[in-house]
């Protein structure tokens, strides 16, 4: 036995112990409570299962309202690894609704249990029967996300219009605004009006208990949010000429391009070979894509943006532009012509009348002609040097488009090429002069240009003096106007006044006499002149630029047949064929229609 | 002996304490029905619901907790041994009858429903305690009578062990409690206790977290005693620093240098001998007793770790699970991590009746026995914890003073064995729900679901009200 006081000290004592004790324990629940904001979020994360719900995305409309893309529903499959039931769950069945490999199903499952808590996909492009199907199977761990996937009625503008592809690792950490398993648009409009296009997601929380099994909505959908469908589109492109365009330059390479010149709307731009854009959506998806990859002819190439071709003839009527401007040419100033330009290395012509006046000139498509006018424009005395004189000639071949981007709503527009002083320099060892870059007045040499530059040439000469940036979408859903450059009048360095005659020359080469002649249509004032481009590789290439009627324009095109020989020969009768249906509504020359769609050019550089 | 009373059926019980355990029970009977609520079953008063079993086992527990306060107090210290061995007997029929429920061989089944015996020798084994403790020729600081309490604890915690039920056993440990209020040397008391933390710590924390704990923990005791903060937070940092040297040293020399947990380790007990010198040079005992607490401390701890991890892996696993601890580490640090979640998302206020997720959806382990907790933590927050808490600390604490103002030994020891068989409990089983305690499977006091676990501890508690009656009756009565 202890006395009484020592009794009292240690009952005090166990006491003190029972306390503390309690402190501790009531500490560290505070702790846990609050002052550790994890167990809130591990609460969240256990029990939350975010659904992301996909807006449908905006639908492109032509100039007419047909539909060029349509948003269609469709469904992806995905899996939560934890929650399958791993035992008891039919592989093959699954493979069969969704008509999938096994072999494939498998490695998605593998993949998935690398996050076995993290919803995961295991097909995409689920249509709604097998939707059904699925959910009638009831399997544990899966679920189906609705989505909208792109559908092309009309079949056409593939490199135009773009296509859908899941953004890739490097396309997400640019724009951390996406989520992996989203699609983001690939060149085209798909690409340029991405942000109208997508919408905006939305998300709908659920409660779910520890097997997955959903119990509800979480917080009773207090963080939910509607997805907002993407803006549709109506594009500029009239649907008609697109698809005529297509067929007409099928077997052909090369790029046509047809501006409304008072607008410049693009009504029609065509990339050949090009593909159906449905290819690249569904299963097939994949196999389609490397399909294309692997054409030598490069369908996914959209050459009327991106192709660089020399202009040809067709930059004659620039020459004789600036030769105007700069007063060095006069519209009735002859010059002779014997079977060539005879100075220097020269350059060659075809047998026609001689001499020849400005209008006559580009009527006949002359090669000396040209080249006076070229050598007098940078030999020019007032300027000093050759190199004082190319440097004038150089600013004004830029302000009509060349060896520059328009500024158009593509993104990947190619700038084309006009080579600068210090290039010649450079090659030339600062030794250099007019008869050095003479083939430059034929459109010829290094100049490099698109099939969209060629059009927007034509809507400048046809505008006599000007031309609007060359544009795609005419109209966003929800917006009064497009980018204010749209609607800006761009001017060349060549006054208005001085387009007369060459307008007059083109004139005359369709409707007279020339090269053109095969483009007339009656009542219509069709102007047009031919190229007939050398290359070091093959054929020539055949190009034609074109408008009509000559006052008041509604269309000006542009067209580019890669190894087509004469400009009169290819790329003449489909710029003819698409002004015909633009301009009447209809083709009175079915026997031409039939040879030119029938055409097929032989590409040894591609088909080897 | 008192005499039994003679006046009103239930004069002279503790109404408070008797409070303290209805609200406990109310509070455990809420919790159970958050925690099992089944929307599927459309009946509420369906005995499908586990609150509708429960309210069933309290009902049972009221007429057990009137049934004890009728007996006369003399029986309890007159069955006091016939208790302990019938106890003894019941432990051991489990070994050959007995049903296994979670790898415990330790339960007896009846028909559908279980009893576990080890609550009922608690019981038992209180009263024997208290009845030898309380014999007139009983003297703790005689080895022979020590002995005689170790045998009688002993031989009911070798049968629990058999059993594979280890953590209950444990509780009878909690006896030293009792042992130390009745004069136990404090010397056998300290090193006994130092020894079970470490031990448990050991489990818990890393070897450097727990040797920067020591070090602090020594260097604050020393500061307590000498006053003298400046030098001695100087000669820590000097140590920290030669470790740190010392660290970089070894690895410029060697290929593999020395981690900083041995470095400082090293170090510490080096300058440990230096101290020990100086402080008998000085005579400053409490130096050098600071010094062999720390000291023992290490080398305790550094023999625990070589001694287990010695031991294949199989053999460490049927440690951990002979100590009770669960042995599947990933799946108790599963379970132990979803409980913390659970009771962290509660916050302050917590999330209303029926509205937790976590339990509700069963990412909780044994949410409505062992893991009961949880529910006050998520549905209540640390309003709710903090009252069920104090409730708790409340009637341990009541207990005691019970037992402070018994006439005779007999029933303040068996108060104190109940309050220390109930802060043993709380203490690990609310531990284990926020991760101080290593997991054993032990229930929470009147709160867990389960019949014989209830109205085992209300007899438990009611005996001693039952004591304590007595003895202010009689006090009444003197006036």
């Amino acid at each position: 036995m202890i006395d009484r006081t020592e009794g009292f000290f240690r009952m005090r004592t166990l006491q003190l112990i029972v306390l503390i004790i309690f402190a501790v324990i009531i500490g560290r629940v505070a702790f846990i409570q609050f002052f550790n904001a994890d167990y809130k979020r591990g609460a969240a994360r256990n029990v939350m299962r975010v659904d992301v719900q996909y807006p449908p995305r905006g639908e492109i409309f032509d100039r007419r309202g047909a539909y060029l893309a349509q948003s269609r529903e469709c469904y992806d499959l995905m899996v939560v690894y934890r929650d399958m039931d791993k035992a008891g769950f039919d592989t093959m069945r699954l493979c069969q609704i969704l008509n999938m490999q096994p072999r494939r199903l498998k490695q998605r499952l593998d993949d998935a249990r690398a996050y076995p808590r993290a919803p995961q996909r295991v097909a995409n492009y689920v249509s709604k029967e097998e939707k059904l199907r699925l959910d009638a199977e009831g399997l544990r761990g899966f679920y189906t996300v609705s989505r909208t996937v792109r559908h092309y009625p009309l079949h056409v503008g593939g490199n135009l219009l773009g296509h859908l592809s899941e953004v890739s690792a490097g396309y997400l950490e640019r724009h951390p605004e996406y989520s992996k398993g989203d699609y983001a648009g690939i060149g085209g409009l798909e690409s340029a009006y991405e942000e109208d296009l997508r919408g905006k997601k939305g998300v709908k929380i659920m409660e779910r208990d520890p097997r997955g099994a959903i119990k509800g909505s979480y917080m009773d959908g207090m963080f939910d949010s509607l997805p907002e469908p993407g803006r549709y589109l109506t594009s500029t492109i009239d649907a008609r000429l697109q698809r005529l365009g297509e067929e007409l330059m099928e077997g052909k390479v090369g790029a046509a391009v047809a501006i409304e010149p008072s607008t410049g709307e693009i009504l029609m731009m065509v990339s050949s070979p090009t593909f159906d854009p449905e290819e690249l959506v569904g299963r097939e998806r994949g196999n389609n894509y490397i399909r294309h990859m692997n054409n030598k002819r490069n369908p996914m190439f959209n050459r009327a943006v991106k192709g660089k071709y020399p202009p040809g003839s067709t930059f004659k009527l620039v020459q004789g532009l600036i030769g105007l401007q700069e007063g060095v040419l006069k519209p009735s100033d002859l010059h002779p012509c014997h079977g060539g330009y005879k100075i220097g290395r020269g350059v060659a012509c075809h047998a026609h009348a001689s001499p020849a006046d400005l209008r006559f000139a580009i009527a006949t498509s002359c090669n000396a002609y040209f080249c006076y006018v070229f050598r007098d424009i940078i030999d020019n005395p007032k300027y000093g040097s050759v190199k004082k004189g190319y440097e004038v000639w150089y600013d004004y071949v830029k302000s009509f488009g060349f060896g520059r981007q328009l500024g158009s709503d593509f993104l990947d527009e190619n700038r084309g090429y006009v080579p600068t002083r210090e290039y010649y320099d450079r090659v030339y060892r600062n030794s250099w002069n007019s008869l050095t870059v003479l083939s430059l007045s034929i459109g010829q040499g290094e100049l490099g240009c698109s099939a969209l530059q060629m059009a927007n040439l034509g809507a400048i000469i046809v505008n006599r003096g000007y031309y609007y940036i060359p544009h795609i979408v005419k109209a966003v859903e929800g917006r009064d106007s497009l980018d204010r450059r749209f609607y800006e009048k761009q001017y060349t360095k060549v006054d208005p006044k001085y387009f007369e005659p060459v307008v007059e020359g083109m004139w005359q080469g369709v409707n007279v006499a020339g090269t053109s002649t095969q483009a007339r249509l009656e009542g219509y004032d069709v102007c047009g002149k031919t190229g007939t481009a050398q290359n070091p590789r093959g054929k020539d290439h055949s190009t034609f630029l074109s408008f009509a009627p000559k006052d008041n324009p509604k269309i000006a095109i542009s067209v580019y047949v890669e190894n087509g020989g004469f400009g009169a020969s290819v790329a003449l009768p489909i710029a003819s064929l698409l002004e015909e249906l633009y301009l009447t509504d209809t083709i009175r020359r079915p026997e031409l229609l039939k040879r030119i769609k029938e055409m097929k050019i032989y590409y040894p550089a591609y088909d080897k | 002996m008192t005499s039994n009373r003679s006046g009103s059926l239930f004069g002279g019980v503790d109404r408070g304490t008797v409070l303290l355990y209805a609200l406990i029970v109310i509070a455990g009977w809420i919790s159970i029905a958050a925690a099992t609520y089944d929307e599927t079953v459309s009946h509420i008063f369906s005995f499908a619901h586990f609150y509708m079993k429960q309210m069933v086992w309290i009902s049972v527990a009221v007429v057990v907790a009137i049934t004890v306060l009728l007996i006369d107090d003399r029986y309890y210290h007159m069955w006091a041994y016939p208790a302990y061995i019938l106890g003894l007997l019941l432990l051991l029929s489990t070994l050959v009858i007995g049903k296994e429920i979670n790898g415990a061989k330790a339960w007896i089944s009846f028909g559908s429903f279980n009893v576990q015996p080890v609550e009922f020798a608690k019981i038992a084994t209180a009263l024997a305690t208290a009845r030898l403790m309380s014999e007139y020729t009983f003297s703790i600081a005689r080895i022979g009578d020590l002995v005689k309490v170790g045998m009688l604890l002993a031989v009911p915690l070798l049968i629990i062990i058999l059993q594979n039920d280890t953590g209950s056993g444990l509780v009878l440990g909690s006896f030293l409690f009792v042992l130390y209020r009745e004069g136990l040397n404090k010397w056998l008391c300290i090193p006994i206790l130092l020894m079970a933390s470490l031990f448990i710590a050991s489990f818990l924390l890393s070897p450097m977290a727990l040797l920067l704990l020591l070090i602090g923990l020594c260097t604050f005791s020393e500061v307590m005693v000498s006053g003298q903060v400046r030098t001695r937070i100087i000669f820590v940092a000097l140590m920290l620093l030669l470790a740190m040297v010392l660290m970089i040293l070894t690895s410029l020399l060697f290929e593999t240098g020395l981690s900083f947990y041995v470095s400082l380790l090293i170090v510490s007990l080096i300058s440990a001998v230096g101290l020990a010198i100086y402080s008998l040079r000085f005579n400053l005992a409490h130096m050098f007793m600071t010094l062999i607490f720390f000291c023992g401390s290490v080398v305790f701890l550094l023999s625990v770790d070589q001694a287990f991890n010695a031991l294949e892996p199989h053999q460490q696993k049927r440690i951990l699970s002979f100590m009770g601890i669960v042995n599947d580490p990933a799946g108790a640090d599963y379970n132990v991590n979803q409980a913390k979640i659970a009771i962290g998302s509660g916050g302050l206020f917590g999330k209303g009746f029926l509205q937790g997720t976590q339990i509700k959806y069963g990412f909780v382990p044994e949410r409505h026995t062992d893991f009961i907790f949880c529910t006050v933590g998520e549905e209540w927050g640390f309003l709710g914890t903090l009252t069920i808490l104090s409730l708790f600390a409340a009637l341990i604490l009541r207990l005691m003073r019970m037992g402070e103002r018994q006439e005779e030994p007999f029933g303040r020891i068996y108060c104190y064995c109940v309050a220390s068989i109930l802060l043993f409990h709380v203490l690990v089983n609310v531990g284990m729900t926020v991760g101080l305690m290593p997991v054993m499977g032990i229930p929470l006091p009147f709160m867990s679901y389960g019949g014989s676990s209830l109205i085992a501890f209300t007899i438990l508690l009611f005996i001693a009200i039952r004591l304590d009656a007595s003895t202010r009756h009689f006090a009444l009565n003197k006036i």
